[in-house]
């Protein structure tokens, strides 16, 4: 049976993390997702604005997280897996700003990870296809970075896992970095059998499949064993909502617009063992706070019906 | 390439002459034997609920398949008489709600016959959308190479191409990727079914609207096609709903909604030389048919830019020399992507502080420098003030003036000049 998990952001707070990973206990999730890139928001970065979370220095940055790791042990939580900060490249910033997400907040963040035990962290692609001139052109860019920390990954025993993105045309949101599960498939396998290690995998993040129309079981199923996380959240097929699952209709049916089925058989052709996680912050401010744990008991029962549909 | 306009909302079935004298006037030669306008999806949902025969008094051809030339006699007669040419046919196709299996077998039928009409009507090719109806995803491949295998026997007969087309699929009100919307797995179709019939009778056509729909990379989508690609339909809408805009009329705070930037880059990469149809039938329906003229002069203008902007390239090559006016972010993108290729003699401004300097290379000189050329060599407006410019070398007498534009470059540099 799947564990499940959810995002750490809107539930843990940094002054006292055990007892968000107590509520995450107790409202049936046995493992989380943190939330690194809360830390360095990439609002802040598209604005080319630093803070200096990320200039401590690994000592720093680990005793800073010690209450967190201290407090996911206690309640019984095991950090799953883990968001870098993102993008990993701006195009507009100097490369000053650039270097400093390469070289500072990218092996930090590996270091971070290795410190909460998490075995898997989810980064951005590069979204510079516009400027280059195609998605294969990106990909060298985003390529590049990974070479950059996959050494680091596989002296760490982590897997660095490629998601699957949008970009927007006039608010339209359309397919972005990694939507193309062949070429996903090619560029994984090449870069661990560089390393002999599986450095590389993938996060499926379904409300970003949902967006842009692809066909869940097709995508999943030709993933395989490479599919190693989860972003799983809904929304309405033109924004990125990171709602509930089976939130969305269309029409008059009222039946979901959002392919769950398809997710479901995925799951069930690959066999998924990992961890459901879902990537639902934003639910947990949109409903008024006294209900904070009854959404958050209700998401983990979505995963639970996801994970006796996924094993029948 | 061949401009092809779509007649729906433009054309009466029934009373073509003032639709297809529009569409001559406009420019246009040739337009889409459009069998749906005939046969439409709704009188297909219609026939496969109440099994209806007759629509006000006319013999339906959902429930009559043979009658489907007699239907499409009054625009082919029409046509001939204003000398459109029909080169492309479309077959009549389901809502893309339907899942009743057994709407399959008449749309075989309608098939069979769509593709009888086109050797009275002198089409090349005709566009058949794949069975989808009720049909499981497992058995999408086996369930259509049979179809179009059947298909392209009597295709050869009538000397026809088949042109299949990407699809979206209506998963409970929302349209995402169907059958055949993978570049890859499209190519791979068509390559399997040309070997099984052992000639090049099957292509694509590339619906613009239904990438948009999917939010596709209309890019890799062409390159992976490459020369399978035999027509692009060309449409806008604004990606939720399922329309056909006139380009660049979908837009979000002064931005268009649809790719165009993705597709022009992939449509240029492989030299596509095929049939761009502009469907535009939920615009021309939304205007004035006061307005139609007016409107049909624009759609002209617009796939006539399409095709500029495709074959941007070929009015570069026209020249033995070229020279540049501008010297500011379109002369940079010029020089970043076709410097080498078509290398300026030098560009010229009429900001006098800047001459004697170079830029990207280039010397910056006098636009009087003009009067110096040799015969031949091309004059490139780079600067989106194209027709003030052209006013000033019309008046100095300069010849060969053509319009540069970077709005769809192969690629762009992070910054633009003088940005804040």
């Amino acid at each position: 049976m799947n564990q499940i998990g959810v995002q750490t952001k809107n539930v843990i707070n940094d002054n006292c993390p055990e007892e968000g990973f107590s509520m995450l206990k107790h409202t049936g999730f046995t493992c989380a997702d943190f939330s690194l890139n809360s830390y360095l928001m990439n609002t802040s970065l598209y604005q080319m604005e630093l803070n200096t979370f990320f200039d401590k220095s690994i000592q720093e940055l680990e005793n800073f997280f010690l209450p967190h790791k201290n407090g996911a042990a206690s309640s019984g939580i095991k950090i799953s897996q883990m968001h870098m900060p993102y993008p990993i490249y701006v195009p507009m910033a100097g490369k000053e700003l650039n270097e400093y997400l390469w070289k500072e907040v990218a092996p930090k963040s590996m270091m971070v990870c290795a410190f909460f035990n998490c075995q898997y962290i989810v980064i951005h692609g590069c979204k510079l296809a516009r400027y280059l001139g195609s998605e294969d052109e990106e990909w060298k860019q985003t390529s590049q970075f990974i070479h950059s920390i996959a050494p680091l990954a596989k002296e760490l025993g982590i897997t660095i896992c490629i998601e699957n993105l949008y970009d927007s045309i006039g608010g339209h949101l359309v397919e972005g970095p990694c939507c193309d599960v062949k070429k996903a498939v090619e560029r994984i396998d090449s870069i661990n059998e560089k390393y002999h290690a599986e450095v590389l995998g993938f996060c499926f993040d379904t409300g970003h499949a949902n967006l842009v129309g692809i066909d869940f079981a097709g995508f999943i199923t030709e993933l395989g064993e490479r599919l190693k996380v989860l972003h799983i959240h809904d929304n309405d097929g033109a924004s990125d909502l990171h709602q509930i699952p089976f939130t969305f209709t269309k029409n008059r049916e009222n039946r979901s617009s959002t392919d769950w089925e398809g997710f479901i058989r995925g799951m069930r052709n690959i066999k998924f063992n990992k961890v459901l996680s879902f990537e639902t912050a934003p639910v947990i401010s949109t409903f008024p706070k006294p209900m904070k744990q009854d959404v958050l008991g209700f998401i983990a029962k979505i995963g639970q019906y996801f994970a006796s549909e996924i094993e029948k | 390439m061949n401009i092809i306009c779509a007649p729906d909302g433009i054309i009466d079935i029934d009373r073509p002459r003032q639709g297809a004298i529009d569409i001559v006037r406009s420019g246009f030669c040739d337009v889409l034997l459009d069998a749906s306008l005939a046969c439409t999806p709704i009188e297909l949902r219609m026939t496969s609920k109440v099994g209806q025969n007759k629509i006000n008094q006319r013999i339906c051809v959902s429930g009559n398949p043979t009658e489907l030339y007699h239907d499409l006699i009054p625009m082919l007669v029409q046509c001939r008489q204003t000398q459109l040419h029909t080169t492309l046919a479309y077959a009549p196709y389901l809502e893309r709600a339907s899942k009743h299996v057994e709407s399959n077998q008449l749309m075989i039928q309608l098939a069979e016959e769509s593709i009888k009409v086109c050797r009275e009507a002198k089409c090349q090719a005709i566009i058949i959308r794949p069975l989808f109806s009720g049909i499981e995803p497992e058995d999408e491949w086996a369930v259509n190479k049979k179809y179009y295998l059947h298909l392209a026997g009597i295709a050869r007969e009538h000397n026809v191409t088949i042109l299949l087309e990407n699809q979206c699929r209506d998963l409970n009100g929302h349209l995402i990727r169907g059958i055949c919307s993978n570049g890859k797995t499209a190519s791979k179709w068509i390559d399997e079914l040309n070997k099984e019939v052992g000639e090049e009778r099957f292509g694509f056509c590339l619906d613009v609207g239904v990438c948009n729909l999917c939010g596709q990379n209309m890019y890799d989508f062409v390159l992976d096609l490459g020369s399978r690609l035999k027509a692009v339909n060309l449409r806008d809408c604004d990606g939720q709903t399922e329309n056909a805009m006139l380009p660049f009329t979908c837009v979000n705070r002064s931005q268009p909604l649809t790719d165009w930037l993705s597709l022009i880059r992939g449509l240029r990469d492989i030299g596509f030389d095929g049939h761009l149809i502009l469907s535009f039938g939920d615009t021309a329906k939304s205007f004035s048919p006061i307005l139609r003229t007016e409107l049909m002069q624009l759609a002209r203008s617009v796939a006539n830019y399409f095709q500029w902007q495709i074959e941007i390239e070929n009015l570069l090559k026209k020249y033995k020399h070229i020279v540049l006016f501008g010297a500011g972010n379109m002369c940079r993108n010029f020089m970043k992507c076709y410097g080498e290729k078509y290398p300026p003699l030098y560009t010229c401004d009429n900001n006098r502080s800047i001459w004697g300097t170079e830029f990207c290379g280039l010397e910056v000189r006098s636009p009087d420098s003009l009067l110096e050329l040799p015969e031949g060599c091309g004059i490139f407006i780079c600067n989106i003030y194209y027709r003030e410019i052209q006013e000033q070398l019309n008046g100095m007498g300069i010849k060969n003036i053509e319009f540069f534009n970077d709005e769809y470059m192969p690629s762009y540099f992070f910054d633009r000049l003088g940005s804040k």
